[in-house]
């Protein structure tokens, strides 16, 4: 007896590694349907529809995938701009959770097998993949979201797109110390790596600014498994931790898992705010989300997928390291919503500075 | 009972098994609405897989493979180590330190770190082990546990002492002369067939001696069996649950030592993870039996590698086979017990059959 | 008929069915289980279904209660023919079973146990409390319904077993060797129990291989043989070796030995043995007791009085506290099970399904088991499979072990088949001494003698055996000697050519010993 209820444990254990995965991937629709950026929703996909006869665009998501509120659905938002523009068409795939390197590398080439001309990885877990598959395919421009090449061999077919997120992050910074009554805010990263650890350093740094008093709480929901940004619950947990604790203004960056910090915004009540990553996440929040999503700090994925593509579609595909940043419109900070009316001219203040020099904006904490 | 009707029951749960995890998966797909039919979702899954395809899901069964083993070790004796997943995590983590330091030599430094790799995974096995013998901890709560330890650990040594770059944290690349890509069958393109897969075969054929003729293998069979009637019998519990448990990490060990030798070359974004989870499951589906397992562990990593073809060729979600193998393992546990049910009927028909056969000849 | 109706009827009786099986017959693929089965239980009397194990009483219960559909015959109920799916068609009737294996939730409480599943009957509350004490006091079972059923004894728990039919309206009480896991004592209390059930209205299927049991309790016997009913007898009539015939066909076997084969040299010899649990309790105290080669000692004791600690100890599966094991002349008190099973320890454990076997193992791997570091079954760390295999089969020869294969799983046999398997097993390799507790329980008559005989023989070529046994008759007839076991005390000793079951019973109960 004792056996069998142990074996049942064993089952529901190994069931669940199983079907989380299953949820994480959807984790998008989890904040409300507003988003209509579900796999399935043949309607609102442009992919499924385009039949031009410009560039053949390949665009792979990370886990988390489209809909995820975040950079997946920039990136798309950009590809569905150049779609229309240069009466392209495009393919998609999704990361899984726990996938092997292998099942990314073949996602890729499925892509170019299929005629891709542009192929782009979003996220920078594609950057091996990309650099195992690309010299397969020199006619294939690929294009790699906050992308790096991992060895010394430089391939001349593909771009890297690298965001000053520790910029924008600086701005979100700022409205938030601007913002806090508390005069605590906090920060939720979905994994600790390097990438959003400067998201961390720009924020903290735009908070203390304004007022060095301010108490900054940081929280990571993973500590080096990417299912970081696919977790709502993780990014609910978290976010409810740091406004126990007294913050008010709580910046994520955290992918899909946003959504889970927004719900504790939500929770938490009137005079508590999430700031939002990557695209306008006011704009993809749930009516009842929406009046506690101060701004978002934009990460042009859109811009820079774009861009990509007209370099493709013009015939001189963009190759190596593309920086973008405050001064090319590359980052930034939304409005939508208007609760910075009254700030927003001393955020664009510190963005005049940070964009002549005048303030360096750290990139680690 | 003779062996053709003994293999025949064999096959029969896993057969039910795989028939109802299918069904059960039509059934979603059907209900999702969505606009293909299960029709074209098991034509792409089972369509013949591409050259490259076929290679990954040889490669991916090698340590899906290991992975099951490292479960089954532990399971077999009634023990439950959830955490295959922290053990080889912490392990790959640590031999792809010590490999790409390169204090050794080529093939040498292969082997070393193989042997710190199974070292690491039975040290973090043993420490569940430890408890549970010492203290009374149940090891399906400290594995759990040290699963969530194992990957804040690595997490914070990676980061601490691995190589930064770009966005990502690594550590330091294999040097190229402890490289061991493999065998490859195709073009180049297509991949190679990672050598250290055969760790896979060394381990299963092991694991076959081990539990069928050695009398470790009859001691941890009966423990698992019958805990009561192993003591009766002389069997020291405690002394087995930390040899399997160090047994089960080592080989736990081992898990991802195919990839990261055949082409992963450092440890960081490209470490797989969820093996372990994967592992219980296939150890499950494969009844913990050596040959089991193998067709357990061919079915995880074909369904996963076809599944990649799903979002170009249908509308439907790759996780969907997730949904086949869960209810696989599932049905597999229901289906092995119906089977034991009714054979152990049969048995004891054809034991009351002997007891009255001289009966009637009398009555005769 | 007469002495049952005879006892007084009280005022809250219930009216028992006469219930009637005729032309009973059921198979199952090559085994004929029953067949032209005629039973009929008259209102209100205990009736003694006997037979040996396997000759289809089970199965007649289950076809009774209704987990088994007959092929052929008829159920009647008060004249009425039934056709029962399920036991709870029986239960409707009002026919109620008590299985030998009790089913009952260690974790809750007697009245949640009671209640569990019968929720519809009186609920959950109040009213289902005073039905549960108002059974409880009406037949004197004195059970309280707030104990937890983990604490309670293996006779309390049987008594909750009935009430639980009780509760649910049963007026035939089928009771499937209720005897078999009871101690004299006990079993007169039971016997007390049934006796009031009898004279409430109620009637009761016995099902029993003890002879003396039924001849006191019964008002009716049928006696069944391979699966049939042979024959039917009056208790206040027939004797045992006439019950005993009928069932086997043959003389029943007696356990006595023959001569006295006791040699002067020291084979077992424990030491001022003591042993506390981890609250400091006693559980064994000052043992001290030698067995010679070639003698059989036998320890006397109602059960839980230490005899399992006892048999632990020396078979160092629990270290004592304090005191002395020697085994020939070497002092063993600190090795562990696995060096005294290889210098010659042979053990037939007490519960031969958790202790004894590999249910789920065919037969030859069972005879591995505790024999992992010998051969014939191993070669040095490897396990010899064609030497065990043969020696199996030499055990099934030898033992007469009844199986179609040595590849049959152990779970498959019969009770006395798998014993017998045991033994055959724990007299391979020559051992010097047999610790056997119980060897014979829930065995048949037929495997019994021959367990017995086995156990005489390797007495006679020097063996010293320690058995433990709640079968008096057994310990009587085996013993050269018999010491009495209580409270984890040695009590008394007794010579069994001249001690009788009473003056053991009273010895084992404290009284004057």
């Amino acid at each position: 007896m004792r056996r069998t209820t142990k074996f049942a444990a064993v089952v529901a254990a190994s069931l669940m590694a199983l079907t989380a995965c299953g949820s994480d991937s959807d984790g998008g629709s989890d904040g409300g349907s507003a988003s209509g950026g579900s796999s399935t929703d043949a309607s609102a996909d442009v992919c499924k529809t385009a039949d031009g006869s410009g560039p053949k665009i390949g665009l792979a998501y990370d886990v988390g995938g489209r809909g995820d509120q975040s950079f997946n659905d920039s990136a798309y938002a950009g590809v569905a701009k150049a779609v229309e523009d240069f009466d392209a068409t495009c393919l998609e795939g999704e990361a899984q959770d726990g996938e092997a390197e292998s099942a990314r590398e073949d996602r890729l080439r499925q892509m170019a097998d299929a005629g891709a001309t542009a192929v782009i990885g979003v996220g920078f877990a594609y950057s091996d993949a990309v650099n195992a598959v690309a010299p397969d395919y020199p006619d294939v421009a690929f294009g790699v979201v906050d992308g790096y090449d991992p060895d010394d061999k430089a391939n001349d077919n593909v771009a890297y797109f690298s965001f000053a997120a520790n910029e924008s992050s600086f701005l979100v910074g700022v409205a938030a110390a601007e913002t806090t009554k508390s005069k605590q805010v906090g920060f939720v990263g979905g994994v600790h790596n390097d990438l959003i650890k400067s998201f961390e350093a720009g924020y903290t740094a735009g908070v203390h600014a304004v007022d060095p008093s301010i108490k900054v709480d940081i929280a990571y929901i993973e500590e080096s498994d990417l299912s970081g940004f696919g977790d709502p619950a993780g990014g609910k947990t978290a976010a409810a931790g740091e406004f126990d604790k007294g913050a008010d203004v709580v910046y994520h960056a955290s992918g899909a898992s946003g959504s889970g910090v927004f719900d504790a915004a939500v929770e938490a009540g009137d005079g508590n705010w999430a700031i939002g990553v990557d695209s306008d996440q006011y704009l993809t929040a749930t009516a009842d989300q929406q009046p506690h999503i101060l701004t978002s700090a934009l990460k042009r994925v859109d811009v820079a997928s774009y861009d990509f593509i007209k370099s493709v579609n013009d015939g001189s595909p963009n190759t190596g390291y593309v920086t973008y940043d405050l001064k090319n419109d590359g980052v930034g900070y939304s409005t939508s919503g208007g609760f910075l009316d009254s700030i927003q001219s001393d955020i664009d203040g510190y963005a005049d500075k940070i964009k002549s020099g005048d303030i360096k904006v750290p990139t680690a904490p | 009972m003779n062996t053709l009707k003994r293999i025949g029951f064999a096959l029969l749960a896993p057969v039910i098994a795989v028939l109802i995890a299918m069904l059960a998966t039509s059934i979603v797909i059907l209900a999702s609405g969505s606009d293909s039919s299960a029709g074209d979702f098991w034509s792409v899954i089972l369509a013949k897989p591409e050259n490259r395809i076929m290679v990954n899901i040889i490669n991916q069964t090698s340590m899906i493979y290991l992975s099951a083993v490292a479960a089954a070790i532990g399971f077999r004796m009634g023990l439950f180590n959830i955490g295959v997943e922290g053990q080889y995590t912490l392990a790959s983590y640590t031999a792809a330190t010590f490999a790409g330091a390169a204090l050794l030599p080529g093939a040498i430094n292969v082997f070393a770190s193989l042997v710190i790799a199974m070292a690491v995974g039975a040290i973090w096995a043993g420490i569940a082990g430890i408890l549970r013998t010492t203290r009374g901890v149940s090891e399906v709560i400290s594995t759990i546990m040290l699963n969530s330890i194992a990957a804040i650990l690595v997490g914070y040594l990676l980061d601490q002492y691995g190589e930064h770059g770009g966005n990502q944290v690594r550590t330091k690349a294999l040097h190229a002369s402890s490289q061991v890509p493999g065998w490859v069958p195709f073009e180049d393109r297509d991949g190679a067939i990672w050598t250290l897969g055969l760790l896979a075969v060394a381990v299963g054929i092991g694991f076959w001696v081990l539990l069928n003729k050695t009398r470790f293998g009859f001691d941890l069979r009966a423990t698992g069996l019958s805990q009561t009637a192993a003591v009766a019998s002389g069997i020291k519990v405690n002394r087995m649950v930390l040899v399997s448990m160090l047994l089960s990490g080592a080989v736990a060990g081992l898990i991802w030592m195919p990839a990261y030798f055949g082409s992963a070359y450092t440890y960081g974004t490209t470490f797989q993870a969820g093996l372990g989870f994967t592992g219980i499951a296939v150890a499950l589906l494969g009844r913990n039996q050596p040959v089991g397992m193998i067709f357990g562990a061919v079915l995880f990593a074909f369904l996963s590698a076809q599944s990649n073809s799903l979002v170009f060729q249908t509308d439907i979600s790759p996780s969907v086979v997730q949904i086949t193998q869960g209810v696989a393992v599932l049905a597999v546990v229901i289906a092995y017990e119906l089977v034991r049910r009714y054979r152990i009927r049969l048995e004891q028909r054809s034991v009351a059959r002997a007891r009255t056969a001289p009966a009637q000849e009398v009555a005769a | 008929m007469s002495a049952a109706a005879a006892d007084s009827v009280s005022a809250d009786a219930v009216h028992a069915p006469e219930v009637r099986l005729s032309g009973i017959g059921k198979s199952f693929p090559g085994v004929i289980a029953n067949h032209d089965v005629d039973v009929t239980i008259r209102p209100a009397t205990v009736h003694a279904l006997i037979g040996e194990n396997g000759a289809g009483k089970s199965t007649l219960m289950k076809i009774l209660y209704g987990v088994q559909k007959p092929d052929e015959g008829t159920i009647e109920v008060d004249g009425t023919q039934h056709s029962f799916r399920s036991p709870t068609d029986a239960i409707a009737v009002g026919i109620g079973m008590v299985f030998q294996h009790f089913m009952l939730a260690d974790n809750l409480t007697a009245l949640e146990n009671a209640v569990l599943g019968a929720e519809r009957l009186h609920g959950i509350g109040d009213k289902a409390r005073a039905e549960f004490e108002s059974i409880s006091s009406r037949y004197g079972f004195g059970l309280r319904p707030d104990v937890l059923v983990e604490t309670l004894g293996v006779a309390d728990r049987q008594r909750l077993e009935i009430l639980k039919v009780l509760y649910r309206g049963a007026q035939v009480i089928i009771l499937d060797e209720p005897t078999a896991v009871l101690v004299p004592q006990e079993v007169d209390a039971l016997f007390a129990n049934l006796r009031d059930l009898r004279s409430h209205g109620h009637s009761v299927l016995f099902i029993s291989h003890k002879l003396d049991e039924v001849l006191a309790i019964a008002d009716d016997i049928t006696v069944m043989r391979r699966g049939t009913t042979v024959g039917e007898a009056d208790p206040k009539t027939a004797t045992k070796r006439e019950l005993a015939e009928l069932m086997v066909g043959s003389e029943l076997p007696s356990p006595e030995t023959s001569e006295s084969t006791v040699t002067d040299v020291v084979q077992l010899s424990l030491r001022d043995l003591t042993l506390t649990d981890e609250a400091g309790r006693d559980l064994l105290s000052d043992i001290t007791l030698d067995i010679h080669r070639g003698e059989i000692l036998g320890i006397a004791g109602v059960e839980g009085n230490g005899q399992a600690e006892l048999v632990e100890t020396v078979m160092g599966m629990r270290r004592p506290t304090a005191g002395r094991i020697f085994l020939g002349d070497e002092d063993v008190t600190t090795w562990d099970t696995r060096r005294l099973r290889e210098s010659g320890v042979g053990y037939i454990p007490e519960d031969r399904h958790r202790h004894g076997l590999l249910l789920d193992s065919p037969l030859w791997e069972n005879r591995i088991l505790g024999h992992q570091t010998r051969p014939p079954s191993v070669k040095g760390p490897w396990i010899n499979r064609s030497g065990a295999r043969k020696d199996t089969r030499r055990i099934v020869e030898e033992y007469d072990v009844r199986t179609p294969g040595i590849d049959t799983v152990a779970r498959a046999l019969s009770g006395g088949n798998q014993q017998k398997l045991i033994i055959g097993r724990e007299m391979s390799g020559d051992p010097v001494l047999l610790i056997a507790s119980h060897p014979t329980r829930g065995v048949d008559v037929g495997a019994q003698a021959a367990i017995w005989s086995h156990i005489k023989r390797a007495r006679h070529d020097g063996l010293a055996v320690l058995l433990i046994s709640a079968d008096l008759d057994e310990l009587i007839g085996l013993s050269d000697r018999i010491e009495v076991i209580l409270r984890g005390r040695m009590v008394g000793t007794f010579d069994p050519a001249r001690v009788t079951p009473q003056d053991l019973g009273a010895a084992m109960t404290g009284g004057n010993a």
